[in-house]
């Protein structure tokens, strides 16, 4: 089959846009979704990016994330702990996070200078919320995995809050 | 086949684009609403993506310059002059958050490959591909599969500005156009270099050779 009424001049650029152009272009969408989708998640993770920039707090510097050894034996059930800390002008803050199952985390953290301290867990689907005690320490018994980030701000002021990047939990 | 050259209707520009959503969700945003925010990211974040990957982004990095475009589209949301530029504004940082992260990548490429030890490791040298599976397996359809080895036979820039404006809507093209530094006017209200050759392919590619014509 081929074009009965003219030789095949081509198709013109300077012609409008028609019906059959949409349609491929349609298709090439559907298409390209399928040879490279976008990563699961990418939507909510961005969301969440979105909340914590309109936050407005100086973004934390990550400073040191220190792995546990691996090989620790003992008697009691292995525990998993990872150090992180972050460090802004005013505030350094080390948390250590650990997990007693797969499922549930613990964190453990100190600020400095110490200081009675507003501290908000920022997750994706919602907030919590804790207050450092004299010593700067303050801690998250029992918290899902996933995407989070920390905002510490001295209590009733409105500025100076500082934030950590995201970390996975 | 299906598409037939003669009388195929004009189309009418659609009255809302994306660039529209986009500036309409930055004002709402800085009047403290934040869904319409909401709302745009999700339907533009595949865009984003694409955008990211066509500079040679891999997934994990891609990932990160679309999440680090919108929150500096946050950050930016008072200082942005000109709301309906936002789209533009969105693909152009898009783009150059992935320039850097590949930049970055192939120095840290050269720096390892200098080190004999690492040919051991496996394929070092392996560059990020645009299509992490094997697009045959991957397109089933005969159809889908004829379009996409004729979008193959485009030079790339043309590659990626067809894959890119099929995210968008017709009011949206000449911003995204002008984003990927093809010239004003490559397709829009006219079919455009582009498109026009595109289809001259897949006619071409259709079944009667003897009306190929190079």
């Amino acid at each position: 089959m081929g074009n009965i009424m003219s030789a095949p001049i081509g198709y013109s650029p300077d012609d409008p846009l028609d019906t059959v152009d949409l349609e491929i272009l349609a298709d090439l969408a559907r298409i390209s979704a399928m040879l490279d989708p976008v990563p699961g998640g990418l939507v909510e993770r961005s969301l969440f990016a979105i909340t914590l920039a309109g936050l407005e707090a100086e973004v934390m510097e990550l400073e040191y994330v220190r792995v546990p050894e691996m090989s620790v034996r003992g008697e009691a059930p292995p525990v998993e702990a990872r150090t992180i800390t972050f460090t802004a002008e005013s505030l350094t803050v080390m948390i250590t996070l650990s997990t007693r199952d797969d499922t549930r985390i613990r964190i453990d953290g100190w600020a400095a200078p110490a200081g009675e301290l507003a501290v908000e867990l920022h997750r994706p689907d919602g907030m919590v919320s804790t207050t450092t005690d004299e010593d700067g320490r303050f801690v998250f018994e029992d918290v899902a995995p996933g995407p989070a980030s920390l905002l510490l701000r001295t209590p009733g002021a409105d500025g100076d809050a500082v934030t950590t990047p995201i970390i996975e939990l | 086949m299906t598409r037939i050259t003669e009388d195929v209707p004009e189309v009418d520009e659609p009255e809302v684009s994306l660039g529209d959503r986009a500036a309409a969700a930055l004002l709402d945003y800085r009047e403290g609403k934040h869904q319409a925010l909401a709302d745009f990211v999700k339907e533009a974040t595949p865009l984003l993506w694409h955008t990211a990957r066509a500079q040679g982004a891999d997934r994990e990095h891609a990932d990160d310059v679309v999440q680090n475009t919108w929150m500096a589209l946050v950050r930016n949301a008072h200082s942005i002059q000109e709301p309906h530029a936002v789209l533009k504004w969105l693909l152009v940082t898009a783009k150059r958050g992935a320039w850097e992260v590949v930049r970055k990548q192939r120095d840290d490429q050269k720096r390892r490959t200098e080190l004999p030890d690492d040919l051991l490791d496996g394929p070092v040298g392996a560059l990020p591909s645009s299509d992490p599976t094997p697009e045959t397996q991957v397109l089933e359809v005969e159809r889908d599969r004829h379009l996409w080895r004729a979008v193959l036979q485009l030079p790339d820039r043309c590659q990626q500005l067809l894959r890119l404006i099929s995210l968008a809507d017709r009011p949206d093209y000449k911003y995204i156009s002008s984003a990927i530094g093809m010239p004003v006017g490559s397709i829009g209200s006219n079919r455009g270099r582009c498109l026009a050759k595109l289809r001259d392919i897949m006619e071409s590619d259709q079944g009667d050779r003897t009306w190929e014509t190079s």
